[in-house]
């Protein structure tokens, strides 16, 4: 999908500068550390983000993922370590990079006597990149692109959850940017509302733009991101490519079965690698795809109450971690 | 790269008149003239006056209503009113979250104290203004000019455009004093997200400050007090004015001016957001 393209919301999503989006890397942390009195929130904490990648920042409630948002965009100073954003240092120039920079962290923040147009309207005001002219119109396609045109001119107050939300994307989208950081963009969205904005980072992905996006949702990055990285109690458990990382491990394919000496014997026969399991039999799935095992096996007459595809490394480890975090 | 300051502080106006409890503060402000104008209207006028006290003074001199009525909001309801703006700037829009916003666009987080400082000010000049015109406009209807002009507290009499200078004098006077309430307002809000705490740390201040006043132990104690110098509104009605007092405590508002910002910007720029 190209941004000329995107029909869903009907509004294309430009770049402030293609060129600073095309290669190198978009944000840098190193060694980040930030503590809050004793507690220690976030430590040692590194994070590359290539230029034009959606990072998905994975992790259960009180990870750090905020914390780390926030030291990234110069809202708070880390303790330790560095900040690279689009190429300049953070918070010292903050001034040159945050105008390319757009971002929704810790829920929308909007005046509630405000109608959302307005709030939009104050925030464009402040803009280094919106030029005055056309802060209407710019305000006028933001809430267009989020759905939120009919309610433009109702106060605040009664938004509900997910218009707010809404709203917050609309502010963090208001001018062209290089790079969009969405902290929890979907909190409080239904099904529809979470798709659109599925649909907008798919959006700005196309456009090249890079776009950091932190959720506790494993099928949120799943669905949205090509890289991640994944924060437990403040330190970065796993990072890289979303592919690269689902698949760390071999993917397993394990068959509950009555008569497992049938199964193997069936799957032997095929030309299938497989080896027995206290239920059944497992099969790596390298060369074989999951239906041809099925088949091979009902071919031969094989009773196969279940087949299931083993969790890999990443869903292993984010259901230890949101477990551990229910617990 | 910040958006033109012009720009931002226009927004900002906007935002602060269009906040309803900027308006209702100012609306009640503007009623305070008006009710010291009724009460005396009621009372009787100017006969059965004879004491030396300004509300009684006011029954002879029109012009002397909104001097009168910007000494009775001084103590309380005007530093009310710009501390409540100064609460909304930082703490209150902390605690929608709005701040962030404002950092992020980005403002400098010096000039976003400039563009905060400047819509507490444009509160305590709107506040003022109001009290003042509709303080003289109640004064013209309800009391009526003298005739000759106005009568100083000094005895000697003033033709109404010198009168007039005067109540501008009081007003500018009455905005240095505020805006000195404003600076240590403004700091208070940016230590804190809860707009509350500014209202009560201001207030509070200002009146534990008027209580000390009248402790005369605390003599040595009461130059470095904001309101000591406030009675010295009064000095506007004599004739020739007295400056002493109404410049002492002009500088003095000056100092905490100074000190209010100061603190204001050293804790926006290395505040946590």
């Amino acid at each position: 999908m190209t941004a000329a393209t995107s029909a869903g919301t009907g509004v294309a999503v430009a770049t402030a500068t293609a060129t600073s989006a095309v290669g190198g890397t978009a944000v840098r942390a190193m060694g980040l550390r930030k503590e809050f009195g004793r507690t220690v929130a976030v430590d040692n904490v590194d994070l590359e983000v290539p230029a034009g990648a959606v990072m998905g920042v994975l992790g259960p409630n009180g990870s750090g993922k905020t914390t780390v948002i926030r030291m990234l965009l110069g809202l708070c100073r880390p303790t330790l370590g560095s900040v690279t954003l689009l190429g300049s240092a953070m918070p010292d120039r903050a001034a040159d990079v945050l105008p390319r920079v757009g971002a929704l962290v810790e829920g929308p923040g909007f005046h509630p006597f405000l109608s959302g147009r307005e709030n939009l309207l104050r925030g464009a005001a402040f803009e280094p990149l919106a030029p005055t002219r056309s802060i209407p119109s710019i305000v006028d396609d933001a809430l267009e692109r989020v759905g939120l045109a009919d309610a433009a001119r109702r106060a605040y107050r009664g938004y509900s959850l997910g218009m707010k939300q809404r709203l917050g994307l609309a502010a963090a989208l208001l001018v062209p940017r290089d790079l969009v950081v969405l902290d929890e963009p979907t909190n409080g969205l239904d099904p529809a509302g979470t798709m659109q904005v599925r649909q907008i980072i798919g959006e700005l992905r196309a456009a090249g733009t890079t776009v950091l996006v932190s959720s506790h949702l494993l099928a949120e990055v799943e669905a949205t991101c090509t890289h991640v990285a994944v924060l437990q109690a403040g330190i970065v458990v796993a990072q890289g490519e979303l592919a690269h990382l689902l698949e760390g491990d071999r993917p397993l394919l394990e068959v509950v079965t009555d008569e497992p000496a049938a199964a193997l014997t069936a799957l032997r026969n095929a030309g299938i690698p497989v080896r027995t399991t206290p239920g059944g039999v497992e099969v790596e799935l390298v060369g074989t795809a999951a239906p041809a095992v099925v088949a091979a096996l009902v071919n031969a007459g094989v009773p196969v109450s279940e087949a299931r595809r083993r969790r890999t490394g990443l869903e292993e480890l984010f259901a230890a971690l949101t477990e551990e975090d229910r617990a | 790269m910040t958006a033109a300051l012009s720009r931002m502080v226009r927004s900002e106006l906007r935002w602060v008149f269009r906040r309803p409890r900027t308006l209702v503060a100012l609306a009640l402000l503007s009623a305070l003239p008006l009710a010291i104008g009724i009460g005396i209207a009621v009372s009787g006028g100017p006969a059965d006056s004879t004491d030396e006290s300004l509300i009684s003074a006011v029954a002879g001199n029109g012009l002397v209503l909104p001097i009168a009525a910007l000494s009775a909001a001084l103590f309380l309801l005007l530093p009310l009113t710009v501390s409540m703006s100064a609460a909304d700037a930082l703490a209150g829009e902390s605690a929608h979250g709005t701040l962030r916003g404002l950092l992020l666009a980005p403002v400098g987080r010096i000039r976003l104290v400039v563009v905060k400082s400047v819509g507490v000010l444009a509160v305590a000049v709107a506040a003022v203004a109001l009290i003042s015109v509709v303080g003289v406009a109640t004064g013209m209807v309800i009391v009526g000019g003298n005739g000759d002009g106005v009568l100083t507290l000094s005895g000697s009499t003033l033709s109404t455009w010198p009168a007039l200078g005067r109540v501008a004098i009081a007003a500018a006077w009455t905005v240095v004093q505020l805006a000195a309430i404003g600076a240590i307002a403004l700091a208070v809000s940016s230590v804190t997200e809860h707009p509350l705490v500014v209202l009560a740390v201001t207030v509070g201040g200002l009146i534990v400050t008027t209580v000390l006043l009248v402790i005369p132990a605390l003599g040595w104690l009461h130059p470095v007090l904001l309101p000591t110098g406030w009675p010295a509104i009064t000095d506007v009605l004599r004739d020739p004015v007295p400056w002493d007092e109404l410049l002492t405590s002009a500088y003095r508002a000056a100092c905490y001016l100074v000190i209010g910002i100061s603190l204001t910007l050293a804790r926006m720029t290395t505040r946590d957001a």
